[in-house]
């Protein structure tokens, strides 16, 4: 695998975006599977320091993970990630 | 914000989405952090939002026993045999546990960190720029494949983008003196 090819997959591991697959059940991203192991450290180290600066980033603090649970939470607690 | 007011926790426990919201502000980083120990083993972000999601449900059984951050202490719990389930499952090694330091006070939002971000984010080139972009507005909701379409892009390039936009910022930062891993702390 190539340098450019770990830095594709890093940057997928780092989006926000999980697909559920059942109510309160959330998928891992299938980047992080292919993703090499002595990388996974390093996407961990990214993604707190990018949520850190998206948190920073919005008014309300809160970064685009927290975002998307609020999204799947819907109005009320009955609708959570149906 | 030095503790969850418990207002705050009656309100979310009401199901009060936006009382929910203020609470994940500063929270959801020192629950990513404790997760440090299965980096190897799981997809944390899938951890940390699964156990978020949990939180919320079972915010109405919560009890206060005096201590503090009662929520945050059960994400933390939540999280964690979360990520034990799943690294059973794929058949690694479990990690060794390693107890992240407690540290029960948010900080607010800082207005002029926020400032010195939007001046960096401004002064990206246009396409890195357009990509980070997209992914700060789409908040997690849309596959990248989707929002490399809507910003005329093949996915390819526009994860190379997103990754060149997080380097020149991070960059930029370090230059205004912003240590982001500081600002956990």
């Amino acid at each position: 695998m190539t340098d450019r090819e770990r830095d594709v997959l890093l940057e997928q591991v780092l989006s926000a975006h999980r697909e559920p697959h059942a109510r309160l059940r959330i998928r891992s991203h299938p980047a992080w599977h292919d993703l090499p192991d002595s990388d996974r450290e390093r996407a961990f180290e990214a993604a707190l320091a990018l949520r850190t600066l998206e948190a920073a980033l919005d008014p309300g603090g809160l970064s685009t993970a927290a975002r998307a649970v609020l999204a799947r939470i819907g109005p009320d607690r009955a609708s959570a990630s149906e | 914000m030095s503790d969850s007011a418990p207002d705050e926790l009656d309100a979310i426990a009401k199901g009060d989405s936006a009382a929910f919201a203020r609470w994940l502000a500063g929270r959801e980083l020192r629950l990513r952090a404790s997760l440090r120990s299965f980096a190897h083993s799981v997809d944390t972000e899938a951890i940390v939002q699964e156990a978020l999601l949990r939180v919320w449900q079972l915010a109405p059984k919560v009890t206060r026993d005096g201590r503090s951050e009662p929520l945050l202490r059960l994400a933390i719990r939540v999280a964690r045999n979360l990520a034990i389930d799943a690294t059973r499952r794929s058949s690694q090694p479990q990690p060794e546990w390693v107890e992240a330091p407690f540290e029960p006070a948010p900080r607010p939002p800082d207005p002029w960190l926020r400032r010195r971000i939007a001046e960096c984010l401004g002064a990206l080139p246009k396409r890195p720029r357009k990509a980070l972009e997209s992914r700060l507005a789409s908040a997690g909701e849309r596959r990248d494949q989707d929002l490399a379409e809507a910003t005329g892009m093949r996915l390819n390039t526009f994860l190379q983008n997103v990754g060149r936009a997080r380097r020149l910022l991070a960059a930029c930062l370090e230059r205004a003196g912003i240590d982001l891993a500081r600002e956990l702390t």
